[in-house]
């Protein structure tokens, strides 16, 4: 928590609300920046009468300034509860995602909006919800639920009931997991959140990848469905292995893509400039 | 292979080699999916291979601990060649020489040099079943006929200690045909007489003797050992010594033609004519033969053991090979099952 720097994040095109924030809406009003010139009769607002605008008019007709407004939007994270989250390779990933959500709860409040949290795995999980609100506090408690929450979840099936909860206006959604699920999962889920603004992020290790070793018998036990398999390293089946792997993300990414935005990588630890420079790439 | 063991409620502790299929010896890494690896039948092979010597190791570990062996048995074997029981003249003249003089310098008596060349004899036919008997006072069955042929040599080799005074060729006879079964009319007996002097055999053990060898149809060989000076078998009698007691060996080899059995005889007075009859009763004796033979209980504890190391070799192969996603502080973990 002694991070002070926010996590930047934007929603993407104009957002339409009624509370004022930070974001470009669609509302037009008094505040904001300068929009357009109308007649007085569109925008009766005399406040905001433009002197010069008048007298320069050559049909003698009274302009109002209109501004664009700036409105707040509601930013929900969808954690993956999954027992994969609690892998431990450089870090613990379940430590990551809590640490992620504390530090985005602090600036999404920070930055006028409301933050919510739903867990989810194989369904929504009860204790892992937050509901949307703006008490500076609840990034403490936000991280701390989430650093004592279990993580025990055999499947990522709730990802759906959790993408419909999500109904009415548009919100930014992070949804935070490590994307090991099937793919027509992820896929159902994008199209239930279709409608929001969908912000992946990938939850990375890279002992998964780079610190593969060359050489040697590893055993690999599923954290989810507890299969156990042996695995005979070697450098081809290192090759094999990390061009199966990649492939796998392109596939996942090329969902996203369609869906949103390109993922948010987090690897090993939390970089609050590296994932808004991310955000603000995406 | 009938196999038992000797302590049968051992063999409870085999549930026990159930465990690999469980468990592994190896430190497991926990991933977050094993979908991510790709499918690798090598790995699977080296996976199964550990999982399987883990299970035999154990389960001949406790095999062995059980006491296994193999029952003893008889099995049926067939050979080419005959029975032959090798029939020896133990008595005191045998430690002389051909020249009749106890040996000295290079000379060899007669007990050594039929030991020599009836050693060769045995080792040139190796389907043979051999017995050997002695005769010298009373008949000794030196080995029950077998195909093991050291141990025929062994008994061939025993045969120039010095022996006693007597010849009861009869007796002899009637030993070395005891060692043939009599209700197996497919075997082909022959018996190799090894003498060197005649023997008197009196009447009524002549009808029995006759008797018996129509019983056992056995082929009678004798190798008389002349000594020099001695009378041979086929020495033609002078005037009134046409008697067996003065000429046994002339009269033993007449006995012998009115047995009814194939019989040859053959003079020796030196070891290479000694040679040339066994050759020639080589020539002579080759038929298909079955016999039986009881073999003794093996004990297997060794072999399981043996066995067991080499599946727990194996098994340490995998442990060396091992290797890890993570080391250091994500390595050390709680049970997966501790959570749920």
């Amino acid at each position: 928590m002694t991070e002070s720097r926010d996590i930047v994040y934007r929603p993407r095109g104009r957002i339409s609300g009624l509370r004022a924030g930070a974001h470009a809406s669609r509302g037009i009003g008094t505040f904001g920046t300068f929009r357009d010139q109308v007649p007085f009769m569109a925008h009766p607002d005399a406040r905001r009468i433009d002197v010069r605008g008048t007298l320069r008019d050559p049909f003698e007709a009274t302009l109002v300034r209109r501004f664009q407004q700036r409105n707040a939007i509601d930013v929900y994270a969808l954690v993956d509860m999954t027992r994969s989250l609690s892998y431990e390779g450089r870090a613990r990933k379940q430590d990551l995602v809590a640490e992620l959500c504390g530090a985005l709860a602090r600036s999404v409040i920070r930055s006028g909006d409301r933050f919510a949290l739903i867990g989810f795995d194989s369904d929504i999980r009860p204790d892992c919800f937050i509901p949307p609100n703006r008490r500076l506090g609840s990034a403490v408690d936000v991280e701390a639920l989430l650093r004592q929450a279990e993580w025990r979840g055999r499947d990522a099936k709730g990802l759906h009931d959790a993408a419909r909860r999500l109904g009415g206006r548009r919100k930014i959604v992070f949804v935070v997991s490590d994307f090991l699920l099937p793919l027509d999962l992820l896929e159902a889920g994008c199209e239930a959140l279709s409608q929001h603004d969908l912000i992946p992020v990938v939850i990375d290790d890279s002992s998964e990848r780079s610190d593969l070793p060359d050489w040697g018998l590893l055993e690999l036990t599923d954290l989810e469905t507890l299969q156990r398999k042996v695995v005979f390293m070697r450098p081809a089946l290192k090759r094999r292995w990390l061009a199966q792997e990649a492939e796998r993300r392109a596939g996942i990414r090329r969902i996203l893509l369609r869906f949103g935005r390109a993922p948010v990588l987090i690897t090993d630890v939390i970089d609050v400039d590296l994932i808004s420079r991310q955000l603000m790439e995406a | 292979m009938n196999l038992a063991v000797d302590r049968p409620w051992v063999l409870l502790a085999l549930v026990l080699a159930m465990l690999p299929l469980m468990f592994s010896a190896h430190r497991e890494t926990r991933v977050g999916s094993v979908s991510v690896v790709p499918a690798d039948p090598l790995s699977t092979l080296i996976a199964w291979t550990l999982r399987g010597s883990a299970v035999a190791a154990i389960a001949l570990v406790v095999a062995a601990l059980a006491g296994p062996y193999r029952v003893g048995q008889i099995v049926s074997r067939a050979g080419e060649g005959a029975q032959v029981v090798i029939l020896l003249d133990r008595s005191g003249s045998m430690n002389d020489t051909f020249a009749g003089r106890t040996p000295a310098g290079g000379e060899e008596s007669k007990a050594l040099a039929t030991k020599r060349l009836l050693r060769d004899f045995v080792g040139r036919r190796p389907h043979d079943l051999f017995g050997v008997a002695a005769f010298s006072t009373s008949p000794m069955l030196v080995l029950p006929p077998t195909d093991h042929h050291d141990a025929v040599r062994a008994a061939i080799d025993a045969s120039d200690r010095p022996g006693l005074d007597f010849t009861n060729m009869a007796r002899g006879l009637g030993m070395a045909l005891s060692m043939f079964a009599a209700d197996h009319p497919d075997e082909h007996h022959a018996i190799l007489l090894v003498s060197d002097g005649g023997a008197v055999i009196e009447t009524h053990l002549q009808d029995q003797l006759r008797a018996e060898f129509r019983k056992f149809k056995a082929d009678l060989f004798f190798l008389f050992l002349r000594t020099a000076g001695s009378r041979g078998m086929f020495d033609k009698p002078g005037p009134g010594e046409d008697t067996p007691r003065a000429m046994p060996e002339r009269f033993l080899n007449l006995f012998f033609q009115t047995l009814g059995v194939p019989y040859r005889a053959f003079q020796a007075e030196n070891p290479d004519q000694v040679a040339d009859a066994i050759d020639q009763i080589d020539e002579l004796e080759r038929f298909p033969i079955t016999y039986v033979e009881r073999l003794p209980r093996r004990d297997l504890t060794g072999l399981a053991y043996a066995l067991a190391c080499v599946f727990t070799v194996v098994l340490v192969a995998g442990k060396l090979l091992e290797v890890r996603l993570v080391t250091g502080a994500g390595a050390a973990k709680a049970p997966v099952g501790a959570t749920a």
